[in-house]
């Protein structure tokens, strides 16, 4: 055991080469214990630090010495770890993965307890980033990020991460809010079809036993598909069977409330949430329930266009149920700001034309467009086809699969189509 | 412009119907529609034999809603079954009259018990014959014997017992005729019972044994088989089967079908299933098929009217007819379908032909209202049966040419999302797959 | 605090980076424990938002605003009231709540530069919306009088029917250049060829 002088000391002296680091790094190890017991009195020795120089170092003390302090003992405890954060070399907390993770934590829960969860936003960001190996992996430190941007209302802050395509994971458990909370995030911001990608992997997912992100995560996505797609169609057959099987005893009004809406009805839809306005309530859905049912409209709306040329401002009152040609035009006006539909409005007929999409798949922007996403899927094919060889010449899974065949679906790693390949 | 085009194809249109042999019906089309009077119960029970004349006039006592004619019914009913021997059937027909036609048509206790006694008897000594036959061993016998049991339960109203012995001869049969015998049987108890499972299985027994089949049996079996295809909704297949049906069959299958119901069924099941060509190849220019239709002009006219595209007169004759199908025990069920089936054809049909159709036009033809008719089609747009948008300001409706090369980049690129989504999807299920694995492999070390 | 990126994009008129830069600059000050709350440019920071036409931002920025700043500070709620009618899509009451406020000279210019995208958006829109409309709700929409709003849209082409007061919209044809990535056009080709062969 050494003295904190001679820890300080060692630290100042072996930051730098790759070999000494090592060194340093059992060095740390081994004086855990003592770095508890002196916590309370570590605040000083940071100050001999330099915390983008000796990032190891301090990472160590500054772990011992915040999960023995609270933020009313010491102000600035906030302050010191995002300035860590800030600072600190990525090479060095990577050494330390879970003392980061831990000194992140703290970081957040103090920010919670002071009611400022907007203090730890951008430190957060910072070290999401830093623990990344690559914008395709998700860290565990993901959910605390979007949980505190979610709480400090900084939803465009939280979507920043949101842009990566996550594909490695470690703990579904991390992966399940990440969805959950970006898909929340994303609902806010009204960008739908991501929201329902995040929410459509939680419930897709591969599950042993039921559990509560999956089950809102689904009331959510029904909510949103009906939303952007105007309708909600089944689970895919890959969906677990436990999810599948049990999310009727959760969920069946939500199922309720897409038969209702798949009918076409106003009157029918609002019935339904009559039926169930308290449940939707307590799921913290009431303004998503409320813009499916502006959606109801907006599909009516969007239906007529698929048979009429023209048609009344008063047959379109009429048949979507609107209680003024007024309210009718105002309607078809927001849709073709949105890009909804395509229409003109001649209000001295009182009539509306309908046109067809005039995308004519002619201009550069959609060549550029369909060469990006030629370029995407071709990326996907090649990793998936990457991911296949390995699992299929996995030693330990082959082993696995040679005992108990059964256990695994084979469908989730089958049917890779293979035909974008180049 | 277009207007006029319209009217010149039109009429161009009508020529070629009046060429193809519509004229020829103008007289009978200036006549009064006389099916629209009520249904002659007692010319209509003619047509049928047997059981399914009772079981048909019961049907018509409970379904009409005209007390007149409930009675008459319930009285033929009544009449035809002291001819036989179903003393269930009379005590069921006896409630139903409740007295309303006199103490003539009351329960007869004596008939009753004297059919029922004799029953008993008959029963008795059918059993000692075939115990005997079966100690015999004597096939043919034993077959006789099981033949008779499914008679007598027939003619006393035990369909499921009758079955059972019908089906019972089957291992005793020696001869390709004995087995078609037994299928006929079979077939007939299933038609009565209900069963068409078992009719459809039966037909096609039938239709294997090596024996070249009588040309009634023949007849006979397709109207079997479109009675069941009829009875699952699968109308076209109905149709064929009875388009198939020969002139043999004649008055030898009263005690199931009637001639003039091969016309009605087939003449609708067709009408609602069929397009054009195959409504002009398989039943106007079938010589065979024309003779069933000359029993029912009305529904003769109805094909005509509609290959014609007169399609007032089509609906007319269609609405007229539609009380007294209502009362037909097989086709009831399916009229509500067949008939807005129909409807859609002839509104498909209609604006086939056109750039361009003029609503109010078209609404007259189909007598009804040109917001009724904008309903109606916008149904048929939304199942894309009809590849057309309506100009409602103008009340025209206008044919619709997708441009295939903007739908297809529309679609390659919905796929390509689709394809995205579900790929990111699987690599991360693999991935989470994955881990979960090494951590329950990890435990286990 | 420094506000230098603020004032620089302010100078140069590139508006539509403000939001941006606020955000940032508050999470950095969030971070260093300063308490900026009373201090902060929100009327600036929200209609910033709103001229980015970010409205869901400008209405969780105004959701993290302190009841007692949205009480002392009139023109933050002014601002919002803007942002408030643009989410409910009330086109005509945008207009009157851009000139229902005598905004403070720091501001003045801002909330000028919006009023004026904003026109330039609905008429715009107008245009792509209408073939025939009614001059009074053109100058609604506008936030115009009946006689600048037909002045204005005459000089777009659009054609005066004084029997009916209606105004019949005429459609610019949009040249667009097409100037295409001969790299691109050469990939396509490639993949054409693969498929075939």
């Amino acid at each position: 055991m050494e003295s904190a002088e001679s820890l300080i000391a060692h630290i100042q002296g072996l930051s730098s080469a790759p070999e000494d680091l090592a060194q340093l790094h059992n060095l740390l190890k081994q004086s855990e214990e003592s770095l508890e017991s002196l916590a309370p009195n570590l605040g000083p020795l940071l100050n001999q630090l330099d915390p983008s120089k000796h990032s190891l170092g301090f990472l160590y003390i500054l772990e011992a010495y915040a999960s023995a302090t609270h933020g009313e003992q010491e102000n600035n405890l906030v302050s010191t770890i995002a300035k860590f954060i800030d600072s600190c070399v990525t090479e060095q907390i990577c050494l330390a993965p879970e003392k980061f993770v831990s000194v992140c934590r703290k970081l957040k829960d103090e920010a919670m307890q002071l009611q400022m969860p907007i203090r730890g936003v951008a430190p957060l960001r910072t070290a999401v980033r830093k623990l990344q190996p690559t914008s395709e992996h998700l860290t565990t430190l993901h959910p605390d990020f979007l949980v505190l941007c979610l709480l400090a209302k900084c939803y465009k802050a939280g979507f920043s991460v949101l842009e990566d395509d996550i594909v490695e994971v470690e703990q579904p458990r991390d992966f399940f809010l990440y969805c959950y909370y970006g898909g929340m995030i994303c609902i806010g911001l009204k960008r739908f079809r991501k929201a329902m990608e995040l929410l459509y992997y939680v419930i897709t997912s591969p599950m042993s036993s039921m559990n509560a992100i999956a089950i809102e995560s689904y009331k959510k996505y029904i909510l949103v598909s009906l939303i952007n797609n105007g309708q909600f169609s089944n689970l895919p057959k890959y969906t677990s069977s436990v999810f599948s099987r049990n999310q009727k005893n959760f969920c069946q009004y939500y199922n309720e409330l897409a038969t209702s809406y798949a009918s076409g009805k106003i009157s029918e839809l609002q019935s339904c949430l009559e039926a169930y306005k308290d449940k939707f309530e307590t799921d913290n859905n009431v303004g998503l329930v409320k813009q499916v049912v502006s959606s109801l409209y907006k599909r009516n709306i969007q239906r007529l266009t698929q048979m009429y040329l023209t048609l009344s401002l008063q047959d379109i009152a009429n048949t979507v149920q609107l209680s003024s040609t007024k309210e009718a035009e105002m309607h078809v006006l927001q849709m073709i700001q949105d890009g909804e539909i395509f229409a003109t409005i001649n209000q001295k007929d009182g009539m509306v034309s309908f046109h067809e999409d005039p995308e004519q798949y002619k201009s550069c922007e959609m060549i550029e467009h369909i060469d990006s996403s030629i370029q995407r899927i071709m990326a996907l094919s090649k990793k998936l086809t990457t991911m296949d060889e390995q699992v299929s010449s996995d030693p330990i899974y082959l082993a696995k699969l040679g005992r108990e065949r059964q256990r695994f679906d084979l469908d989730d790693f089958d049917t890779v189509p293979q035909k974008f390949h180049m | 412009m277009e207007g006029e085009e319209d009217v010149l194809e039109t009429s161009m249109i009508e020529e070629e119907i009046r060429a193809n042999g519509g004229a020829a019906n103008e007289k009978q089309r200036s006549k009064a529609i006389i099916s629209s009077e009520q249904m002659d119960v007692e010319a209509y029970a003619s047509s049928y034999t047997g059981r399914t004349k009772i079981a048909r006039l019961i049907f018509i006592a409970e379904r009409c809603g005209n007390t007149t004619m409930e009675l008459e019914a319930l009285r033929m009913a009544y009449d035809e079954i002291k001819k036989g021997e179903n003393t269930l059937l009379f005590r069921d027909v006896v409630d139903k009259i409740r007295g309303r036609l006199g103490a003539a048509y009351g329960m007869d206790h004596a008939w009753v018990d004297g059919v029922d006694r004799r029953a008993e008897a008959r029963k008795e000594k059918l059993d000692n014959e075939l115990n005997a036959y079966r100690t015999n061993l004597i096939k043919e016998s034993i077959r006789m014997g099981y033949n008779d049991f499914g008679e007598f339960y027939y003619a006393h109203g035990a369909l499921g017992d009758a079955f059972k012995n019908y089906a019972r001869t089957r291992d005793y049969c020696t001869t390709s005729k004995h087995i078609i015998q037994m299928c006929l049987n079979v077939i007939l108890v299933s038609i009565e019972m209900g069963q068409f499972t078992h009719v459809t299985n039966y037909v096609s027994k039938t239709e294997q044994t090596p024996e070249v089949l009588d040309s009634v049996t023949v007849a006979k079996l397709r109207c079997a088989a479109g009675l069941a295809y009829l009875e699952n909704k699968k109308y076209k297949h109905a149709a064929r089967k009875f388009l198939e049906t020969g002139l043999e069959l004649e008055n030898n299958y009263t005690e199931v079908i009637a001639p003039q119901d091969v016309a009605t069924y087939g003449g609708l099941c067709a009408l609602a299933s069929f397009d054009r060509t195959e409504l002009k190849n398989k039943v106007i220019d079938n010589v065979n098929f024309r003779k069933f239709l000359e029993l029912v002009p009305e529904v003769r006219e109805i094909i005509n009217d509609f290959y014609s595209s007169r399609y007032a007169s089509c609906l007319e004759y269609l609405e007229n007819l539609k009380a007294n199908l209502l009362l037909d025990i097989h086709l009831y069920d399916h009229v509500e379908t067949l008939y807005s089936e129909i409807r859609h054809k002839a509104l498909i049909q209609y604006t086939h032909p056109f750039l361009s159709v003029d609503l109010h036009m078209m609404a007259s033809a189909f007598k009804t209202s040109v917001a009724g008719l904008e309903k109606e089609l916008e149904a048929l747009i939304t199942e894309n049966q009809i590849q057309a948008r309506i100009d409602s300001h103008n009340k025209i409706l206008y044919a619709r040419h997708a441009d295939q090369r903007n739908t297809t980049f529309q679609r390659a690129l919905q796929m390509g999302n689709e394809f995205d989504r579900d790929v990111r999807a699987m690599l991360l299920r693999a991935n989470l797959l994955k881990h979960e694995f090494n951590n329950r492999q990890s435990r286990k070390l | 605090m420094d506000f230098s990126p603020l004032n620089e994009a302010l100078v140069s008129k590139s508006y539509d980076k403000i939001a941006e830069i606020l955000d940032e600059l508050m999470l950095q000050a969030a971070t260093d424990g300063v308490p900026y709350q009373d201090e902060w440019p929100y009327s600036i920071h929200l209609l910033g938002h709103i001229i980015a036409n970010d409205i869901n931002s400008a209405r969780f920025l105004w959701k993290s605003i302190p009841g007692g700043v949205k009480e002392s500070r009139p023109e933050v709620a002014a601002v919002w009231r803007i942002g408030q009618q643009l989410w409910l899509r009330d086109y005509a009451a945008v207009h009157e709540a851009v000139r229902g406020f005598d905004w403070s000279a720091e501001l003045r210019d801002l909330v000028v530069a919006f009023s004026e995208l904003y026109t330039k958006r609905i008429f715009l829109l107008l245009l792509s919306a209408y073939s025939t409309i009614s001059i009074g709700d053109t100058a609604r929409f506008l936030g115009m009088t009946e006689e600048d709003a037909t002045n204005y849209t005459q000089r777009q082409g659009w054609i005066v029917d004084p029997a009916s007061g209606m105004l019949t919209v005429t459609k610019q044809p949009v040249v667009k250049e097409q100037k295409l990535d001969s790299s691109k056009l050469q990939r396509l080709t490639e993949y054409v060829f693969h498929l075939e062969h």
